[in-house]
């Protein structure tokens, strides 16, 4: 598999995605790992319409994107994995889709606990997906667009 | 008289709002609704929600402006889609607010819709295509 980027972002495929880490990672493919858009016809219309021509775009459940990504045929591809949430990513993780880096980019808690950085809050179930990530050998990471600092989520965590 | 809601990232909203009355004079039933990084999905539809009861009191419909089809405003815009009472237009620019605001008096939210879509497109111009016809 060639996963470019497998991010966090509770905007799925917005501005930043498609403006920002699309041309920085030449991804050709974006897969949208999320069981709520996958359900939504008309959402998954408009936000598959919003993608550039020449670039793959794939709506569909987690468990859907982990076969998708780990599929031979697919390999040649560079996707770009966006997920919703820290529990999505560690869902497809446990499906085998085993990238070795995820992005926080965009997660917005109301009851929020932690604040990482100005577009991440995590609560306790965040903390435990990303912390059992961590414990496979994922490197997490903070970086909303590609021109901000990349931050290591666990440094930031301590000096908290 | 169908309302108009702007909706884009940063201030670009309130600016173009503030610069076609600066052209035009005040504009009755428009909002505007600004994006920033830090804001959750929850707290912008909020928003959305105030800015598109604000200006669809007239129950003539809400035309919604947005500045990229894809973008975070775009996307939540969508959310609030109903056929004939609102719809979301993307790629705002100044002329189309100008004249949505001249147009709105006796058209429906279909037909200004479809008319700001094309004069939109048709106010996209070279200067230099001009000079060489």
């Amino acid at each position: 598999m060639s996963v470019v980027l497998a991010r966090v972002d509770n905007r799925l495929i917005h501005g930043q995605v498609l403006e920002a880490w699309v041309p920085t990672t030449k991804a050709n493919c974006i897969v949208v790992a999320n069981n709520e858009v996958a359900d939504e016809d008309m959402r998954k219309r408009l936000m598959a319409a919003a993608v550039p021509r020449g670039i793959r775009v794939i709506i569909c459940s987690v468990e859907e994107s982990a076969k998708f990504v780990n599929s031979p045929g697919n390999s040649a591809l560079k996707m770009l994995v966006l997920f919703a949430s820290p529990e999505d990513a560690l869902c497809a993780y446990h499906l085998g889709m085993h990238f070795a880096h995820l992005n926080l980019g965009n997660l917005h808690r109301p009851e929020g606990l932690l604040q990482l950085g100005c577009t991440v809050t995590l609560d306790n179930h965040d903390i435990s997906s990303l912390s059992e990530l961590e414990a496979r050998g994922v490197e997490i990471s903070l970086q909303c667009v590609p021109s901000d600092r990349q931050r290591e989520w666990r440094s930031i965590i301590k000096a908290k | 008289m169908v309302g108009l809601v702007i909706a884009t990232h940063c201030g670009l909203a309130g600016e173009l709002v503030k610069t076609a009355e600066m052209i035009i004079g005040s504009m009755p039933l428009v909002a505007a609704v600004s994006i920033t990084r830090e804001d959750g999905p929850e707290e912008i539809r909020q928003r959305f929600r105030r800015a598109i009861d604000e200006v669809g009191q007239d129950g003539d419909g809400v035309l919604v402006l947005t500045d990229m089809f894809g973008g975070t405003p775009s996307n939540i815009g969508f959310s609030f889609l109903d056929q004939g009472l609102v719809d979301v237009l993307s790629g705002v620019n100044l002329p189309m607010v100008l004249r949505a605001s001249q147009e709105r008096k006796g058209r429906c939210l279909g037909e200004l819709a479809l008319l700001l879509r094309d004069y939109g497109q048709h106010s996209i111009l070279l200067a230099s295509d001009i000079l060489d016809k």
